[in-house]
């Protein structure tokens, strides 16, 4: 059954341009939902997405989209996705109306019907009376929504979006968010790709990070929250000995104003602070961890 | 307001979904609609409208003239036949000039194309679309005027229109024959150097210069086989004989020489380098079934065959550039 299949499974998917590995021996297992896809820029995002549509095919490994090998079948996979890329894309000349209907026709659907959905999915990302002005003289904010209307008038099982708060003021950078969480509750899955962590953090449920085209972390977003930060131990005057100790299981910790910080991630982390604190007979004064966003996350594992 | 999100709720799509095929024909349709400028500013309406105007007066004179003449000794008199009236017009080259680069290059230039292939179609199904798209307008805008033609004709001819069908028979299969071999030629040129660019104007400029320098160059050749003599003058007009009238030479025709001179030829294939007018040779051929003699071709043994070939290898350049342009691999 395609519809319990993961949005994305790669195994070993590597892509290398010249002189660039852009993505680096990935392993993922992507769940339906809403999904972040974290990294700075030149993170391998975007190649990502375009391996995913089958538009640049990978130099070793495999990705399956919906079930679907992508190298096998680019035809079947395409049709089940929606594409919002970052860049400038749409044909100024011509009205949101008309954009919107010719891709969804373009989508397989019949011209009828395209041009219903056309204005469906333009009524619901807001663009209902706008949609017959040429898309030339939109603001960022319109052409924003009417690049996300093209991507979804065909119901997509899933729909990439390529930092699609990009350029947004703070409200239109709300709206298009509460777009893209609205779209989980109508049973489309979202890959959304961006550096803004926030974003992640406010609509997406799993957060994927990359760092040079390597995983850093996968996993849903509440529990890498929760397991993942620093833990801060007030264990009196003997810190040294306790660094030292934690170094050797390889756990980075430092001294900040009579205390030990240490770098955590998951409850086994925890576990080692403990039985090392217990190990050295050390008294443990106090024990809490120190977690803000998944800005930290990030830089605390993409330092490892 | 425009900011506004409404919550309308939203509804799957439960209905038909085609594939490739239905893909291409969207493209197909939306091309031909921008070629023509449907759904866009009325400006761009003029250029294709005016040409499907010029491209069919000669069509309505000729029926207006044969009406007019019809129970008169001059009702024989035709202004133009069937076949002078397939790629009479150099503004169908020009047309193509200014359509092929505006239904491919905004695509290249306004990063359409990412959009377009993230749908389900190849490289192969956007060339063939994008051809077929200006194939087909050409097509439409040398065949309706024939049928103009043809109907006018019919509807004045003094025979009965019956019977002028039926004289005229072979000009049903002859007209669309030689009609798709030139559309599909200069489509083809027209989509594949507007594929090499993102710039309309470079592209636009491309096609004209292309036609125009192997044109000046075929006629250079074609001068350089050519001996003028001295003439003594001639008293009496020379008539010669092509296919369907007969035309009067006179100094100043294009078929004479402006100074008495006796005008020789050999025969030449120079006439195929001028890729403008090399389909030409091809409807001769569906016409005739020979290059008429008045052509600097006539006399060239297997003239048409290398005309056949050169037609082959010049549409054949151009769908190999196009698939290079558009493979599916790393766009």
């Amino acid at each position: 059954m395609p519809d319990a299949a993961p949005l994305l499974r790669t195994r070993d998917l590597t892509k290398q341009y010249p002189g660039v590995t852009a993505i680096d021996h990935l392993d993922l297992d992507v769940p339906r939902g809403r999904v972040g896809l974290v990294g700075a820029n030149g993170a391998g995002k975007t190649t990502l997405f375009r391996m995913m549509l089958g538009l640049s095919h990978p130099t070793e490994g495999s990705l399956e989209v919906c079930g679907v090998e992508v190298a096998q079948d680019p035809i079947s996979a395409r049709s089940r996705l929606g594409y919002m890329p970052e860049h400038d894309c749409l044909p100024l000349d011509q009205t949101a109306a008309d954009i919107v209907a010719t891709f969804g026709e373009l989508n397989g659907l019949p011209p009828r019907s395209a041009r219903q959905r056309a204005s469906d999915v333009l009524d619901l990302v807001g663009l209902d009376e706008a949609r017959f002005r040429p898309v030339g003289g939109f603001s960022t904010g319109m052409r924003q929504r009417t690049k996300l209307a093209q991507a979804l008038v065909a119901d997509p099982e899933l729909v990439l979006l390529d930092e699609p708060t990009a350029g947004l003021d703070p409200l239109g950078r709300e709206e298009m968010l509460s777009l893209v969480e609205r779209l989980g509750t109508f049973d489309i899955s979202v890959l959304l790709a961006t550096h803004l962590l926030d974003d992640v953090q406010q609509v997406c449920d799993h957060v994927i990070m990359l760092d040079g085209g390597r995983l850093v972390v996968s996993g849903a977003t509440g529990s890498l929250l929760e397991r993942t930060g620093i833990l801060s131990i007030d264990v009196g005057a003997e810190r040294s000995g306790l660094i030292a100790l934690l170094a050797r299981r390889s756990l980075a910790s430092t001294e900040a104003a009579g205390l030990v910080e240490v770098q955590i991630d998951g409850e086994a982390d925890i576990d080692v602070v403990r039985d090392a604190v217990a190990e050295l007979g050390l008294p443990l004064h106090r024990l809490t961890t120190r977690l803000t966003s998944l800005d930290d996350v990030f830089l605390a594992k993409a330092a490892h | 307001m425009a900011g506004a999100v409404y919550d309308r709720g939203y509804r799957p799509y439960e209905g038909e979904r085609g594939g490739r095929r239905e893909a291409r024909a969207a493209l197909f349709r939306a091309s031909v609609r921008r070629a023509l400028g449907w759904r866009r500013p009325w400006r761009q309406k003029v250029v294709p409208f005016l040409l499907l105007a010029i491209v069919t007066v000669p069509a309505i004179v000729n029926v207006g003239v044969a009406y007019l003449t019809r129970d008169t000794p001059a009702s024989g008199i035709r202004f133009i036949t069937y076949r002078d009236y397939v790629g009479v017009s150099n503004s169908l080259l020009l047309f193509v000039a200014l359509s092929a680069p505006d239904i491919m290059c905004p695509d290249r230039r306004q990063r359409v194309l990412p959009l377009i292939f993230a749908r389900p179609l190849t490289g192969v199904d956007y060339v063939l679309a994008k051809v077929g798209a200006m194939t087909a307008i050409l097509f439409g805008f040398s065949f309706l005027p024939q049928v103009v033609l043809f109907v006018g004709q019919m509807l004045v001819s003094k025979d009965g229109a019956l019977d002028y069908a039926r004289a005229n028979g072979e000009v049903l299969w002859q007209v669309p024959i030689a009609v798709g071999i030139l559309s599909l030629y200069y489509a083809v040129i027209g989509v594949a150097i507007s594929s090499l660019t993102s710039r309309r104007i470079i592209a636009g400029a491309s096609i004209v210069a292309l036609f125009l320098i192997t044109s000046v160059v075929s006629v250079l050749f074609i001068e350089s086989v050519t001996t003028r003599t001295e003439q003594t003058p001639a008293p009496a007009p020379v008539f010669t004989e092509d296919d369907e009238q007969v035309v009067v030479l006179q100094p100043g025709d294009e078929n004479g020489d402006p100074w008495g001179l006796v005008v020789e030829r050999e025969p030449t294939a120079a006439q195929l380098v001028n890729l403008a007018s090399l389909p030409l040779v091809l409807r001769d051929l569906v016409f005739l079934g020979q290059v008429p003699e008045a052509e600097p071709m006539s006399g060239v043994d297997r003239g048409g065959l290398y005309a056949i070939l050169v037609y082959a290898v010049v549409v054949g350049a151009g769908f190999t550039t196009l698939f290079i342009r558009y493979d599916e691999v790393e766009r």
